[in-house]
């Protein structure tokens, strides 16, 4: 996305909550200092933050996977980008949500964060999903840790977008790796038929695959999509997808794009050390229009892109 | 204790900062990236990334790893080249009354005075840093900076091409003995010397038996470092700078005032400050508080006084 770089702060918040979603998977909440209310009130989805987790301890060697001593017991240096779940700026305070799975030193430190503790973040960063207003239908495409940025489009979508119809494809590896979301399950249905309440709550239709079809079709999400844009055949100047996940669905998902016509923003991931531009870090090859292909940056002309001016590999 | 007035500024040769705290090259943009998080115009002095004479693309991702209380990167001197920088950063640049240094780099001594001889004709930049000290590029950069006749020749080239501005010459601690390679840049002209870059090294993914770095090494920076870059900085004071009565501009791994002070000591007249950025991106003015509270304490009139000031 090409819209002018936004302002940024550096600035403590307060854990409200930070509660497990399943084992590996949990929901942060966090009020930021009453000086950060304006810059966050215009921050939109796909935006992310940095926290600073260098201060945190380690969680007892009890809770600390076995899979995930060695990497445990490196120091944490730099900070960790996270995008926004949600952002409430209501009642004259901003509250962030972040949700967040437990994968390394970083998110293992996270783990330990109660109720009143403080941390450090800088942010809004990046530039969110731009929401053309021509655009009648939207179709989100979420895979496995992808999940957060689209839970926060999909609510900001139905609030300023009321006539827009949102269909949600999710995909992950198996059920339990869904934890980012609310799971309802019907008892007069199939163990595999359930229902995400982040989507279901906005009645936004969603669409669910898991690879080994312990929920919804098995099968990746991004085939899901296809038979459903096959059936469909939406129109392409109404429709407009957003996108966030592995860079392989990513670029699947960039590929059907072009296939049916239907203007695409995906949301990347790139290692950051800084996350505001500073250091080149996070990379992303995309093409330029007179000399073949540039880097852009991930943190700061991202993380959102059209899927069209990213170079797949 | 009073607040008395404390002399905070230093001098690089024949120029005047502020005081000692400067960004390190590559850590901080071009110019105005750090405006959201600090005054540019608190800082001694700006370094920007390295520039070229050709627009370079850098390496391929992962450019930075995490390390034990540091960091590898393989960024590969991406940068938008000598010519869009002066069109397009120039402008920025004059807005701030902070001296700003243009790191740059190349793969031929012509290309180094190519670029050297554009930017001094831009009047707002104080002087040139020279990186003969890059470990991630495949030609120039390194290999400059580890065979003492080249950085006489390098030095000395570009040292005719840069008339009034300041020359400091960024070395390498890749080297058996940095103190023959800074006293070359010395030999030939550099008004002062900047160290340390960054270490060679890297990091192996166990499960797929590869580098993590697309580039499969890069250089390790970050507090990881820091005893290292204190002792490379006091053996070129002594037996080098201290002498021939060249500034030396230090750093590797600073993200406290006390970081800063011991590299003082150990004989910076500058200090700067390169992933403590990526972490606290307003560090610098907390350190040069941090400093004016330890001049205090040690009733310290001038921070120049300090300087080499080890026992
Ligand atoms: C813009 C952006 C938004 C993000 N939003 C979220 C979010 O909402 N929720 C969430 O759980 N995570 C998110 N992430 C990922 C999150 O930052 C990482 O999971 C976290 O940094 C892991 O830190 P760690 O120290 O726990 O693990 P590490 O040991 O640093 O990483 C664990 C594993 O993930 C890999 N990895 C780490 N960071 C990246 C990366 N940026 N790209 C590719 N591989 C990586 C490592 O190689 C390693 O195998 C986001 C990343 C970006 C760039
Ligand atoms: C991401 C990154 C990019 C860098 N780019 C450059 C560069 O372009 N030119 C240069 O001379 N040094 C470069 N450096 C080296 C730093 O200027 C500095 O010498 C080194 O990182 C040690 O200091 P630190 O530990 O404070 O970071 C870079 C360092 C990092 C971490
Ligand atoms: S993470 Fe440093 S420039 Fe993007």
């Amino acid at each position: 996305m090409s819209t002018l770089p936004s302002k940024k702060g550096i600035f403590t918040a307060s854990v409200l909550q930070n509660r497990g979603l399943g084992d590996k998977f949990f929901r942060l909440s966090l009020e930021l200092e009453k000086k950060a209310n304006t810059l966050f009130s215009s921050a939109s989805a796909g935006q992310f933050v940095e926290i600073d987790v260098s201060q945190l301890a380690l969680p007892t060697e009890k809770l600390i996977p076995e899979k995930l001593w060695d990497s445990s017991q490196r120091n944490v240096l730099l900070r960790r980008p996270f995008s926004f779940a949600d952002i409430d700026s209501s009642n004259d305070c901003t509250i962030v949500e972040i949700l967040y799975c437990v994968l390394g030193p970083a998110t293992l430190r996270m783990k330990t964060l109660k109720t009143g503790d403080a941390v450090n973040l800088i942010g809004p960063l990046g530039n969110g999903f731009a929401i053309p207003e021509d655009k009648k239908s939207v179709i989100l495409v979420a895979g496995g840790m992808g999940a957060p940025p689209l839970i926060h489009l999909a609510k900001v979508l139905k609030k300023q977008h009321q006539d827009m119809t949102i269909t949600a494809f999710v995909g992950a590896k198996t059920k339990n790796d869904l934890a980012f979301f609310d799971i309802k399950t019907d008892k007069l249905k199939k163990k595999t038929d359930i229902t995400l309440q982040e989507f279901a709550k906005h009645n936004i239709k969603t669409c669910i695959s898991t690879d080994d079809g312990s929920a919804g079709f098995k099968g990746f999400v991004t085939e899901s999509l296809k038979n459903r844009l096959g059936e469909n055949k939406p129109a392409g100047e109404e429709t407009i997808i957003y996108a966030c996940g592995p860079e392989a669905m990513l670029s699947a998902t960039a590929v059907l794009s072009s296939e049916f016509r239907i203007p695409c923003q995906v949301s990347l991931e790139r290692r950051m050390a800084c996350g505001i531009g500073l250091c080149q870090s996070c990379a992303v090859k995309c093409r330029d229009k007179t000399s073949g292909t540039l880097y852009k940056l991930c943190c700061k002309d991202g993380p959102v892109f059209w899927s069209d001016e990213v170079v797949w590999e | 204790m009073k607040n008395k007035n404390i002399d905070l500024s230093v001098k690089l040769g024949s120029l005047k900062l502020i005081n000692p705290l400067m960004t390190a090259s590559g850590t901080c943009g071009y110019a105005d990236e750090l405006d959201d998080f600090m005054d540019i115009n608190l800082l001694g002095g700006f370094i920007t990334k390295s520039i070229t004479l050709k627009s370079r693309l850098g390496n391929d991702v992962p450019r930075i790893v995490e390390t034990d209380s540091g960091m590898l990167n393989a960024i590969g001197l991406a940068n938008i080249g000598v010519e869009k920088f002066v069109q397009e950063k120039i402008p920025i640049i004059e807005r701030y009354k902070t001296p700003f240094f243009v790191n740059i780099a190349g793969e031929t001594i012509d290309e180094y005075v190519a670029v050297a001889e554009k930017l001094t004709q831009c009047k707002r930049i104080a002087g040139l840093e020279l990186n003969i000290s890059c470990p991630n590029v495949k030609k120039g950069g390194i290999t400059f900076g580890t065979d003492p006749a080249l950085v006489r020749q390098i030095t000395g080239e570009v040292k005719k091409v840069v008339k009034d501005k300041l020359l400091i010459v960024k070395l390498t601690p890749n080297v058996t003995d940095i103190s023959a390679i800074a006293r070359a840049a010395v030999d030939c002209g550099a008004d002062a010397l900047s160290l340390i870059n960054t270490f060679t090294a890297m990091v192996i993914d166990i499960e797929t038996k590869r580098p993590v770095l697309a580039n499969r090494t890069g250089g390790l920076s970050g507090p990881a470092i820091k005893p290292i870059a204190v002792y490379l900085v006091n053996k070129v004071y002594n037996e080098v700078a201290k002498s021939a009565g060249v500034p030396l501009v230090a750093g590797g791994g600073i993200r406290t005032a006390s970081d800063a002070i011991e590299f003082i000591i150990a004989g910076a007249t500058a200090v700067t400050i390169g992933t403590g950025s990526f972490v606290s991106p307003d560090c610098a003015v907390k350190i040069i508080e941090g400093i004016k509270k330890y001049c205090l304490r040690h009733s310290i009139t001038a921070v120049a006084e300090l300087t080499g000031s080890l026992k």
